[in-house]
């Protein structure tokens, strides 16, 4: 039995014992993703090929989908930007929410008639405003 | 009875205004209960510890029961759970039922609420009792118990594993820390991410990233279309609802309540499972199967007590082990931590007056919800008309705030919400499948201790199967798990082959 015991054996050195975990996740990973890999590489490519696997849903609206991963990143970089320059008071938020609720529900709105224009350009207005008093103000929340 | 003194007026306010929010929340078709707690997030933060809680678990109860309305009324069921409502609702209210049926399911609702809040009350405390007698072997075991749970109940075994994984490294990127007994070393990244990434990344952002983010941008990848519902709302005429509709119905009420909450304390899995079952089951047992799916009240009161059976479940595991036991309760976890709680085997002990509390809240957030629903019913209706182009960036703006915040002014949350939303958004079509991911992440750096724990002290394997008697049970319930997934797969693999063939 001095074989079971050798294998069963484990000394985890302190200084590398940030590594021993994560060493096991990874092997896991690696062999569980190989053993995906081989057995569904056929059907998947096949899939792929006879365009019954698409990334995209059907009929996929573009222009929507690449202006919302843009806006996003652009509003957050904003707040960031906004928030250096005046920093404190939560303006960050403020100054930089309003113009992207706008742009966000005239990009989503699928019929600009006056009356939807109206809520929108309201809405960007009062919505931002009012969670910057509320919780800035009155839950001393911190905000950019 | 000191807990009464914990209890104030702002305690009941805030747990009836979390329960009417989550109630519009759930109504809104695409939002969930766990957005309505992400969004809500910020809102905690200067909260004390019992109003804070009140107003959570409002918003959890709410966000649950809130999903019923678009499945009467749109036949798109709000949350995924209410998926089984669709099936007799929309039926009956496409035969000018749609007010019976709504107070049916809210009548179901507040049943399937009550009775697993009590569950929850007798069981939490004696599962917590049973489960501080733990060493790190029979947690570390009780975690790969609960992922191995998750992993077999995915759509596949290997992509569900492989899910989990991933949502274990991800855990475990940052620093091995020194409170846990790790060395302070830095692991899984590369020299510039230090800056961000000393402590990994922060649990709330990645959840609000992963359910509220990832969402907008699948939405926005379809178009985001409206449709118009205006005409689908009126209630006001129609067949009354009448309590006779639950005469011979206590049966059904009683055992889709039970089969939710027990597929609520299981770790991972959606409140679609537990509806589905509860509803299966009404069929195979009912008196005239061939009605359900047709318009019967029946599937409405199996579907939503199942549905609500799911809040007191999914708080068992949470609260007496500290496994959460679907996605809003893994945010509820999150915020938990924020309020300085730490929830496991200790909590209800150390924390008797909060766990009083805690019922209280969760069963006054259930009236609440009844009396909302049930009387104010024809105005909740009409949240369903409110304009996706109006609540998403509300949505985006309070997700912001919410990671913002949580460590006290990080921009480096904000941007961790952007990586997980479009990450979660490819995930979904690659096949990684989030449930056990985010499980994965949550409980991951907790297994990393337990785990690395046990073998530096006893220094070999085997003691991760011998150390008591308990742990050689939970790798029975393993084996189990694993073994009966297996089955299940291969008999539903075999019932579409032949489906296909025929």
């Amino acid at each position: 039995m001095s074989w079971f015991s050798s294998l069963n054996t484990v000394v985890i050195d302190f200084d590398q014992s940030h590594l021993f975990f994560p060493r096991i996740i990874l092997t896991l990973i690696a062999v569980l993703g190989l053993v995906i890999v081989v057995t569904n590489a056929r059907p998947v490519l096949r899939a792929i090929r006879s365009g019954r696997y698409q990334f995209f849903v059907k009929n996929a609206d573009f222009f929507r989908l690449i202006a919302t991963l843009a806006l996003i990143p652009g509003y957050f970089w904003m707040m960031d930007f906004i928030g250096s320059v005046l920093p404190n008071m939560g303006l960050g938020f403020l100054l930089a929410s309003i113009p992207f609720v706008f742009l966000m529900s005239m990009l989503y709105c699928h019929e600009k008639t006056r009356r939807n224009v109206t809520i929108i350009v309201a809405n960007a207005l009062l919505a931002p405003t009012f969670v910057w008093v509320v919780l800035y103000h009155f839950f001393l929340v911190s905000m950019p | 009875m000191e807990f009464l003194e914990l209890l104030s007026p702002a305690f009941f306010l805030l747990a009836a205004a979390g329960s009417i929010i989550g109630i519009i929340f759930g109504a809104i078709p695409g939002m969930t209960a766990t957005m309505a707690v992400a969004v809500c997030l910020p809102l905690t933060y200067t909260l004390g510890l019992q109003e804070g809680l009140a107003l959570l678990l409002g918003l959890y109860v709410g966000g649950i029961s809130g999903g019923l309305v678009p499945a009467v009324l749109l036949n798109i069921p709000g949350t995924p759970s209410s998926i089984t409502t669709t099936f007799d609702g929309y039926p009956m209210a496409q035969r000018g039922e749609a007010e019976r049926a709504l107070k049916t399911c809210i009548v179901a609702s507040l049943f399937g609420g009550f009775f697993s809040a009590v569950i929850l009350f007798f069981f939490a405390p004696v599962l917590a009792d049973f489960a501080i007698k733990f060493s790190y072997v029979e947690k570390f075991l009780m975690i790969f118990f609960a992922m191995s749970v998750i992993a077999s109940l995915s759509k596949n075994i290997l992509m569900g594993v492989f899910s989990g994984l991933i949502g274990v490294l991800l855990s475990l990127i940052g620093t091995y820390d020194v409170s846990n007994g790790g060395n302070g070393e830095y692991r899984l990244m590369m020299p510039f991410m230090e800056d961000y990434l000393a402590y990994g990344f922060s649990l709330l952002p990645v959840l609000i990233g992963l359910f509220g983010i990832s969402t907008i941008i699948e939405e926005a990848e379809k178009g985001v279309t409206e449709t118009s519902h205006e005409n689908k709302v009126n209630l006001s005429k129609g067949k009354p609802f009448s309590f006779s509709i639950f005469k011979g119905q206590f049966g059904n009420l009683l055992r889709s309540s039970s089969i939710g909450t027990f597929i609520g304390m299981l770790p991972g899995i959606g409140g679609s499972a537990a509806s589905i079952l509860a509803y299966t089951q009404q069929k195979n047992l009912s008196k005239q199967p061939e009605k359900l799916g047709k318009g019967e009240p029946e599937g409405l009161v199996a579907s939503e007590s199942a549905n609500n059976g799911l809040t007191g479940g999914a708080l068992i595991p949470l609260l007496s082990l500290g496994i959460p036991g679907d996605s809003t309760t893994a945010v509820l976890i999150g915020a938990f931590t924020l309020q300085g709680l730490q929830v496991g085997p200790l909590f209800i002990g150390e924390n008797i007056d909060t766990w009083y509390s805690m019922i209280t809240g969760l069963m006054f957030a259930n009236i609440i919800m009844f009396i909302v629903m049930f009387y104010a019913i024809r105005y909740i209706a009409k949240v369903v008309l409110i304009p996706k182009f109006v609540l998403y960036p509300i949505i985006v703006m309070m997700c912001a705030v919410g990671a913002y915040a949580i460590n006290y002014g990080i921009m480096f949350d904000v941007w961790t919400l952007l990586i997980f939303g479009v990450a979660g958004w490819i995930f979904t079509k690659i096949g990684i499948e989030i449930a056990p991911l985010v499980i994965g992440f949550i409980l991951g750096s907790a297994a990393e201790v337990y785990f690395v724990k046990s073998l530096e002290s006893y220094g070999e394997y085997s003691i991760l199967v011998t150390k008591s008697p308990i742990a050689m049970v939970l790798w029975g319930l393993i084996i189990l798990s694993i073994v009966l997934s297996v089955m299940i797969h291969k008999k539903s693999k075999k019932q579409a082959q032949q489906e296909s063939a025929s």
